[in-house]
């Protein structure tokens, strides 16, 4: 009971608290609209650009491949990419250097050289992603066709070109801006509870009341266990708050699974709170503060709290794999655009066996004090 | 009966022993008052008495029981009134004391009884809804104590719970303490302020070093000092005194100035009045009154531990 009356206490110190309602709310709010907005073309599916043309030179090709480039030419005219018989006796190379044309494809039965113009680079690259596409449709109609001649069975009856059909893993279900902004302030201010914790026992301390709640009949695992549970839930309050804002307000997708992202979320504050007490404990001072400060705006760079992480390479790259927001921000991304709740199971024991660890400590800690 | 019993009592700090092998015993009933200089040893007694230490050796018994083997019988029955105060400044005052007294286990109806009661005791209870932020000084140091008494303890420990308040507010907080007495209450009450003890103590004992140097009441204390005498010379100012060459007069013990009064210690038998009061006039003093003071606690404290209570 005395756990509860103690957990009460701190839930209702921090609901009056405006600094916290700040910091927990329109601080998080605040970042996810101005990165939502600012950064909404990084995360756009679609981009503007111009007719694209490329020349090509079919010599020695099967009728088969001959046809396949036809199909391939009228399907590419369909998304404005211009795919244009070199005229004989033009130099298909010379012709893109002049930038007469993006790229030039020398398409026979040996495979495609392509050539390209290093001024045009997103159309080159648009150009090279639909080539290798088709290479790849090619071959593998080629290999059925190869197949069913083998095997003098008609199989299904279908020409190859009808066998291979590709599907998109994740056509409908990539995040926006916002969404991803969503999903990383919050998964950020859930990591931010772990400086509210780091006052938790310091701040008795200060005020002088550790003398009363050491004094009362009340044992120093209840004092603790108090602190942990009313902190867990003001900050999860918080959480499901910025959830709520960031879907009505701003549109934020959560996707079909809320218990689980709520699970992750709910866990990080956890894990957050553990380690906020841990370093206010071995600190004793405001440089506690300042540590976790610095500590959580590092975890949230590198764990993608300002910029997905896949961007990431080299050294920060591998230091983003020890950020909580990383494994935490995957969980919830891939549960929310995946339809997967695995991640979130595994990011949520992640963070519970963090907040094993990190409580043990707090734990050990105290156990050494005489007073809390 | 005795409500606290303590026999061999050490606490220390490394090698600093804060405490030394103390033994005390309060009477149920009794205000009881703990006196001496800042890092006497009082403060620490106090905090194994509410079990916010661990001695290093000795016990203490509250009510006939080890405090260490019954700790959760002892906090039901102990308050505790902090030096500094304790409270939450964003909680309102009735907030403050329902917090403190629900660790108690008071729930519902009782809890609020036990609180109103509380603040209308230190005369707070038409402020109950106010933050202690806007509250004076004084009004703050009546909430501590409405902290410490909601769950009715048998014994109050009150760590200087006058420090740094208006005379008005520290003459509620004496009334009080004689109150809660009168009430039932036992009281372990320390002060700097000589006067409030003498006022309300019953029984005082004086700490020095770490350990209990005496104790008794007020005439037993005042009897102890019979080879003394205090001197109280008023003077238009003090200014060009050489208290060393007082200091040197035959039966001089000690010299201390407060304001345009000079207060001097000396050995009963001698009569060295002249020779004092010619010193001072070689030094130039107005002399104004010269008066012959019997032995007070002051004075008992200062011959017994050679240093002001203040120091």
């Amino acid at each position: 009971m005395n756990t509860l009356h103690i957990a009460k206490k701190e839930i209702v110190s921090a609901l009056r608290n405006k600094s916290t309602f700040l910091f927990m709310l329109a601080f998080p709010i605040a970042l996810m609209l101005i990165l939502g907005l600012a950064l909404s073309n990084a995360f756009s599916g679609s981009i503007e650009i111009g007719d694209i043309k490329m020349a090509y030179k079919i010599d020695q090709a099967s009728p088969a491949l001959a046809s396949g480039w036809e199909s391939f030419a009228k399907a590419a005219e369909k998304n404005g990419v211009t795919i244009e018989a070199l005229p004989s006796g033009e130099d298909g190379k010379q012709a893109v250097t002049e930038a007469q044309y993006a790229a030039f494809a020398d398409v026979s039965d040996k495979g495609i050289a392509y050539y390209d113009n290093s001024r045009s680079t997103i159309e080159s690259n648009i150009l090279q992603g639909m080539l290798t596409s088709f290479a790849d449709r090619y071959n593998l109609e080629a290999a059925f066709a190869s197949a069913g001649a083998s095997s003098r069975n008609g199989g299904s009856g279908q020409a190859p070109a009808q066998l291979v059909k590709s599907t998109s893993l994740t056509a409908d279900s990539q995040p926006n801006s916002m969404d991803y902004y969503a999903v990383a302030m919050t998964t950020m201010i859930a990591l931010y509870a772990a400086i509210n914790a780091s006052a938790l026992i310091e701040s008795e301390r200060t005020r002088h009341t550790i003398v009363r709640l050491s004094a009362a009949p009340v044992s120093k695992a209840e004092i603790f266990a108090g602190k942990v549970l009313g902190s867990t839930v003001i900050n999860a309050i918080f959480i499901v708050a910025v959830m709520l804002i960031s879907h009505f307000a701003f549109g934020a997708n959560w996707g079909d699974h809320p218990g689980h992202v709520l699970l992750v979320l709910i866990t990080e504050v956890l894990m957050a709170v553990g380690f906020g007490l841990a370093v206010g404990m071995i600190f004793r001072s405001k440089a506690s503060h300042s540590f976790l400060l610095i500590f959580i705006q590092i975890a949230s760079f590198v764990g993608g709290a300002y910029f997905p992480v896949n961007d990431f390479g080299g050294f920060i790259g591998a230091v983003s794999y020890y950020s909580p927001l990383r494994w935490n921000n995957a969980g919830v991304i891939e549960t929310v655009f995946g339809g997967d709740t695995a991640p979130a199971l595994a990011a949520a024991g992640f963070n519970l066996a963090g907040a094993v660890v990190l409580l043990a400590v707090c734990t050990f800690l105290i156990r050494r004090r005489e007073t809390i | 009966m005795n409500i606290i019993e303590i026999g061999g009592l050490t606490k220390k700090f490394g090698d600093f022993a804060a405490v030394d092998n103390m033994s005390l015993t309060l009477k149920e009933g009794e205000i009881f008052g703990f006196l001496g200089a800042n890092g006497a040893g009082k403060s620490t007694t106090i905090s194994m008495i509410a079990s916010l230490l661990r001695p290093t050796k000795g016990e203490i018994k509250f009510l006939g029981k080890n405090i260490a083997k019954h700790a959760h019988f002892a906090k039901m029955n102990i308050g505790i009134v902090p030096q500094d105060l304790a409270i939450y400044e964003d909680m309102t005052a009735f907030e403050n004391v329902r917090f403190f007294a629900g660790l108690y286990g008071f729930r519902g109806s009782e809890l609020k009884v036990r609180v109103e009661e509380a603040l209308s005791f230190v005369g707070l209870g038409d402020k109950h809804k106010e933050l202690p932020k806007n509250f004076s000084g004084g009004m703050k140091r009546r909430l501590n104590i409405a902290c410490a008494i909601a769950h009715r303890p048998k014994l109050i420990i009150m760590d200087e719970p006058t420090v740094g308040i208006d005379p008005h507010s520290r003459n509620y907080i004496l009334q009080s303490v004689k109150e809660l007495n009168r009430m039932g209450c036992t009281i372990l009450y320390t002060s700097h302020y000589m006067e409030e003890v003498e006022e309300i103590c019953t029984r005082i004992a004086i700490v020095d070093h770490g350990k209990i140097i005496a104790d008794g009441t007020k005439e037993q204390l005042k009897a102890i000092i019979t080879d003394s005498k205090e001197i109280w010379i008023d003077v238009k100012s003090v200014e060009g005194l050489n208290q060393e060459r007082l200091k040197e007069i035959r039966g001089v013990l000690s010299v201390r100035i407060e304001e345009q009064r000079i207060k001097i210690q000396s050995r009963a038998e001698i009569a060295n009045l002249n020779d004092i009061v010619q010193q001072l006039i070689r030094d130039g003093m107005e002399i104004r009154a010269v008066e012959e003071q019997a032995p007070n606690l002051e004075t008992v404290f200062l011959t017994l531990t050679g240093r002001n209570l203040r120091d």
